[in-house]
């Protein structure tokens, strides 16, 4: 019952990673930048939905819709004016300037904010399901399907619309891309839009579950980026599935090993998967 | 463009250079944190060190030898770095010439800091460190304001060796940060002398923030009692995780985070029934020499910066009392001689009695809390029972 519990467990907040790291695997897909200021943007979209709580008493889950339109025009703006600039520089070059971005962000967050720990607790936050045996918090398990009906949505742009298939072209040839007359430069803004959007639902819901923080960004940098080399940066399906693993695994190493090996069996693999597979699980080779 | 550049950085050297350089003027040096993962603690000892310094200047200063002299401060962000607050004391010792060095926030920042105070034979008084390997080393330059981190649990644990129901398993989880190793190892010995069987022992990672197979875990062992021991937002992740996947001890306690304001604003009615520890408490019917009494204090504080100050804040404070009253003492500035005074002290101030034990340690008891209907009521510290517990805490459907 123990192990079905953790197993649970593994999978409702893996659902929250595959989110996480959907945003990041886009923007690297299509234009080959490494997002380092994706845990700011999460960070940011926390605390969008938590004054949007506070101050408008606007339930977390059902101002999503106003949190996504936010974060694409705050991304859309990032990338048009700035990221445009250097999106054909070196590898280098964008790290250190999404880098840069987050630093701003965090630091912004901080003056603004202050270091305070902040909260949403809406009225349901202790509500849970007693079924069979097992405790599924409500808020965890609607995180959970959240995550899962954005990402669905998400995919279903990226392949059935006429914006996605400008996306995947450009992405899959940017010279042929431009010669049918696809706006390269407005395509990337709205890439990284896109992104951002994703980053920001992310934050929201991860809010609902986890303390607020400015300096929270960081490690979900690192958990997103984690998430992706798992699954495969760049697909789009390779984040959910990546996100899923290792929620799953870090339970399990959590429970049944100790919670400090948690990281070191989610990165062990992490190694194994580069070893064996380097394109990630659901990554094809290049 | 450059010439003007010049100008204003040289205007601005001038400036910060007379503020230090006159020999009226004690400076008192730290590197705290202000960003990073310690910003929110690393602000109480900035608000505390600064309304320190401005109350003991408004109070006439410090007087050395029949002068009456000012104290200042010098502070660097550490970035809630270690290595960084190593080279920032090392920076605020030999260029910058403090008189004096207080401490930064948390043990493992303080057990870096505390080598370069050693070295350069600086003394540093600490409000923010509690790991018994800051004051083992035979340091002699080092003192503590924080009690030792391993008597933290231990009026919780002989409070619930006394209850009815009996407590008689228990459930603990630490950081694995040297200030919560310090703790967990001190419980382990606190628990076998209460005979209560521990049945969960385990350290996490304090970046982590989902306790859900940890807490399924402590379910399944079903405590009596689950002590944590790690940072404000860990427990707060902690209790709101555990309402979530309904685990119910009969007692639940905490490190960090009860006795602050905004831990009770942030959980509101999640908050009630928890326990927690504090060395200090704002209504504490303590003497001081320079802020009247610590209620006094209290008062003062908040209407300057907001919040009400913890244990943390008022220990922040005592570091700076301390040195008033060891300069005091010592009638001269001559670090070695303060040194001496500070290990001689024996003063009454609004944090306590303040006294180190011959590691550096001050010893100060711990007092058990718990929040009832919003406050913190004092329950149990030196042996003594002071309030009436809500006990058992019922179950989360309950409340």
């Amino acid at each position: 019952m123990l192990a079905v519990q953790v197993l649970v467990n593994g999978v409702l907040l893996g659902g929250v990673y595959g989110i996480m790291a959907l945003g990041m695997s886009l923007i690297w897909g299509v234009m080959k930048i490494i997002n380092i200021a994706h845990g700011a943007l999460i960070m940011l979209g926390a605390y969008f939905g938590f004054w949007t709580f506070t101050l408008l008493g606007w339930d977390p889950f059902l101002a999503l819709p106003v949190t996504l339109a936010a974060f694409f025009a705050l991304g859309y703006l990032v990338q048009r004016f700035l990221l445009n600039l250097i999106v054909r520089a070196q590898l280098f070059s964008t790290l250190l300037v999404t880098f840069g971005i987050g630093v701003v962000m965090e630091n912004l967050a901080r003056l603004l904010w202050s270091s305070d720990l902040r909260q949403v607790t809406p009225r349901y936050q202790g509500a849970h399901l007693d079924v069979a045996g097992l405790t599924i918090p409500h808020v965890r398990l609607g995180v959970f399907f959240t995550a899962a009906a954005l990402s669905a949505l998400f995919l279903l742009v990226i392949e059935r619309t006429r914006l996605g298939r400008a996306i995947r072209a450009t992405a899959q040839d940017l010279r042929a891309a431009r010669l049918s007359g696809i706006p390269v430069a407005h395509i990337y803004a709205v890439t990284f839009g896109l992104g951002a959007a994703l980053a920001g639902a992310a934050g929201a819901l991860w809010g609902t579950l986890f303390p607020i923080t400015p300096t929270m960004g960081g490690p979900l940098t690192l958990k997103a980026f984690a998430v992706n080399v798992l699954g495969g940066l760049g697909t789009m399906l390779g984040p959910l599935v990546g996100g899923v693993v290792l929620g799953v695994i870090e339970a399990f190493a959590s429970t049944y090993l100790g919670p400090t090996y948690a990281n070191v069996f989610s990165f062990g693999l992490l190694v194994l998967v580069l070893s064996i597979r380097p394109t990630g699980l659901l990554g094809r080779a290049p | 463009m450059k010439q003007i550049l010049m100008a204003a950085w040289l205007a601005a050297g001038v400036a910060t250079g007379s503020a230090f350089a006159a020999d009226d003027v004690i400076v008192l040096g730290a590197a705290i944190s202000q960003s990073g993962k310690y910003a929110r603690e690393g602000k109480f000892y900035v608000d505390a060190y600064t309304i320190g310094v401005d109350a003991v200047n408004k109070a006439g200063g410090v007087k050395v030898g029949g002068k009456s002299r000012k104290l200042d401060l010098k502070l660097y962000d550490d970035q809630s770095d270690p290595a960084l607050a190593a080279r920032l004391c090392t920076k605020l010792v030999t260029s910058d010439k403090v008189n004096f060095l207080l401490g930064p926030y948390t043990s493992g920042i303080a057990i870096a800091a505390s080598a370069v105070a050693e070295k350069y034979e600086v003394p540093m008084v600490e409000g923010g460190g509690a790991a018994g390997n800051i004051f083992d080393h035979g340091y002699k330059y080092i003192f503590g304001t924080l009690a030792n981190a391993e008597l933290y649990f231990q009026p919780a644990v002989e409070l619930a060796a006394k209850s009815t129901p009996p407590v008689r398993t228990a459930a603990l989880l630490f950081s694995n940060e040297a200030f919560d190793k310090a703790v967990a190892k001190g419980t382990r010995r606190w628990l076998q002398q209460a005979r209560i069987e521990l049945v969960y022992d385990e350290e996490y990672q304090p970046a982590n923030q989902d306790f859900s197979s940890i807490l399924t875990v402590i379910k399944s062992k079903n405590p009596d009692l689950v002590l944590v021991a790690g940072h404000e937002e860990n427990s707060l992740a902690f209790i709101r995780q555990s309402q979530a996947a309904d685990v119910n001890p009969r007692m639940a306690a905490f490190t960090v985070g009860p006795p602050t304001g905004d831990f009770r604003k942030t959980l509101g009615k999640a908050a009630e029934y928890v326990y927690g520890i504090t060395t200090w408490l704002p209504d504490m019917d303590l003497p001081d020499a320079v802020f009247g009494s610590a209620p006094k204090f209290a008062r003062q504080f908040q209407d300057r910066f907001g919040y009400e100050p913890d244990y943390h804040v008022a220990s922040g404070v005592a570091d700076v009392l301390a040195y008033k009253i060891a300069i005091e003492k010592a009638g001269t500035l001559d670090p070695k001689k303060v040194r001496d005074a500070l290990a001689a002290l024996d003063a009454p101030t609004l944090y306590g009695r303040i006294k180190f034990n011959p590691g550096g340690q001050i010893e100060l008891p711990q007092t058990l809390i718990q929040i009832q209907n919003g406050r913190l009521v004092p329950l149990y510290a030196g042996g003594k029972t002071l309030g009436k517990a809500l006990y058992p805490t019922p179950p989360w459907s309950k409340r």
